[in-house]
């Protein structure tokens, strides 16, 4: 049995080897290396040095960080509270459902469009819509002062993951702890403090994680809306690599990516302890 | 999406929320300036081969890593699980930099592979966990009749896994074609890019064709839309074996 058995692993642990293994070396001992491609020179922490001294580097971290907190502050409650009330199948909870997840399978890059157009500062809608009120309209991607924000915005109601992961989840809740808690006069409300929230506590921590896993590589709609500008003001970790590495300085661009990863990896870490997940829900 | 069916004239004067006059013109745009549907045969190919490939050899990999222990099993099951879960934009240059070497940079099997790669681990985990499922007696019995290793894997262990294999490829199909980093950072010519680039060059090449790219937006996200509405429940189950397991 050994023989086939390494057999059928062999493809892909070789693909596993070729595409994760061997970056991953690739990533760590260039980040400590000058090197475009071609000339290869180690020169120790330089990369990292420069790279903390670079404010434009702070302000991608700062971004990231703020567009990470922003969907997950948004998108997590949002999701929870609309998953536990699709639970209760109210009339029409199927048809609901589906409209609050096709947001989540459309790409980033066609969100990018429509809110680039949503956001023009002349025909769009946004500001169409604020002159019926007689606001003043802004060219809100080009203006500093809310170019971050408008970026924000695309994603931070994208919730459909949350609730269907929440759904999931209620869905395994044995019907007799409600029942119970409703002979002893628990009203609705409490049922779902007392009893649904606790139990959410893996799935709740689950999608913080995913999340904070697809924000710290947020690169397309942002590539796409502003590019990083105005004045640096949107750029993100993932961006700011790579101009680095269009640039040719794969060196600096892979410290930067190790960057990506221990940051990711620090904030799985915490997430995880913060909410004991794998550990048993009761 | 309205906006789509709009004339560039009623766009540009911000005249009215409904279309009038009515027009596919910006559709029109989408195919013969933007050749879209250039676009949409990579990325078919892609969503199509790379799922195949993950779904191939992630099967390949799961089922013996499911179902036996011996001397490094569980540390290759939690490599293999662990890649899920790293940031692989971080890995940006060194991916370009390994493709390159490959010669796989900007071709269309080299897109296709890497892809496979991409999906190979959410593949694999959400596989093995199926599979660790399923009760082994009926593997156990064809051994028994004299069932080789690899006859076991095609003729019992495939068509048993047929559901957990549907949901991935929904997942992954849908993943790929909506992919768009390493799509951008591995192909240069635009006979080898996918659609989410043609959107990116609809913005930057037409960049008052608002019309245009907003058509462009619909037909690329109306695939994977349409594919959610019809399969929905393999995408869900797909979604949250991949992220709770």
């Amino acid at each position: 049995m050994a023989r086939p058995v390494a057999l059928s692993i062999a493809p892909g642990a070789i693909l596993f080897t070729i595409f994760f293994l061997a970056p991953f070396a690739v990533l760590i001992g260039s980040s400590f290396a000058s090197w475009g491609g071609v000339d290869f020179t180690f020169t120790g922490w330089d990369n990292y040095r420069t790279m903390i001294q670079d404010p434009v580097f702070w302000k991608a971290v700062r971004n990231t960080l703020f567009y990470s907190a922003v969907s997950i502050v948004v998108q997590v409650p949002f999701g929870v509270v609309i998953g536990i009330i699709l639970s209760q199948k109210l009339p029409g909870w199927r048809t609901f459902r589906t409209v609050i997840f096709v947001p989540f399978v459309i790409s980033g890059a066609a969100y990018a469009l429509v809110y680039a157009a949503f956001y023009n500062s002349r025909y769009g809608l946004l500001n169409q819509a604020l002159a019926l009120v007689g606001a003043d309209g802004k060219d809100w991607l080009y203006d500093t002062g809310t170019a971050r924000s408008a970026v924000a915005a695309t994603f931070a109601f994208i919730i459909g993951f949350t609730v269907i992961l929440v759904m999931a989840e209620i869905a395994s809740i044995p019907r007799e702890l409600y029942e119970a808690a409703e002979t002893d006069g628990a009203s609705l409300l409490q049922q779902h403090l007392r009893i649904t929230l606790p139990l959410l506590r893996n799935v709740i921590g689950t999608c913080v994680l995913v999340r904070l896993l697809g924000d710290i590589g947020m690169f397309d709609v942002v590539f796409i809306l502003t590019s990083g500008g105005p004045n640096d003001s949107t750029v993100t970790l993932a961006l700011y690599a790579y101009r680095a590495y269009l640039d040719g300085a794969w060196g600096y661009a892979n410290a930067v990516g190790t960057t990506i990863l221990v940051i990711g990896l620090i904030l799985i870490v915490t997430v995880r302890r913060a909410f004991r997940i794998g550990e048993r829900a009761l | 999406m309205l906006s789509s069916f709009k004339t560039a004239d009623q766009f540009n004067s911000g005249s009215g929320f409904w279309p009038s006059p009515f027009t596919l013109s910006g559709y029109l745009d989408a195919f013969t300036q933007v050749r879209l549907h250039e676009y949409v045969a990579n990325t078919l190919l892609y969503a199509v081969g790379g799922t195949a490939g993950a779904l191939t050899i992630a099967l390949l990999a799961a089922y013996p890593l499911a179902r036996y222990r011996f001397r490094g099993s569980g540390s290759i099951t939690a490599a293999f699980s662990l890649a899920l879960a790293v940031p692989l934009v971080g890995l940006a240059t060194p991916e370009f930099f390994i493709m390159r070497e490959l010669g796989l940079f900007n071709s269309r099997p080299g897109m296709v592979i890497f892809y496979a790669a991409l999906m190979f681990p959410l593949s694999f985990v959400v596989l093995r966990s199926f599979l660790a499922g399923l009760p082994p007696e009926l593997e156990e019995a064809a051994h028994i009749d004299g069932a080789g290793y690899f006859a076991i894997l095609r003729t019992i262990v495939l068509p048993l896994s047929r559901p957990a294999l549907a949901t991935v490829a929904v997942v992954s199909f849908v993943l790929i074609w909506n992919e768009f980093f390493f799509a951008n950072l591995l192909t240069v010519s635009q006979r080898n890019q996918n659609v989410q680039l043609a959107l990116a060059g609809f913005k930057s090449q037409f960049g008052s064709n608002v019309t245009g790219s907003l058509a462009g937006a619909t037909l690329v996200m109306i695939v994977p839309v349409v594919l959610f509405l019809i399969l929905q429940r393999q995408v869900i189950a797909g979604l949250t074996a991949g992220a709770t397991k």
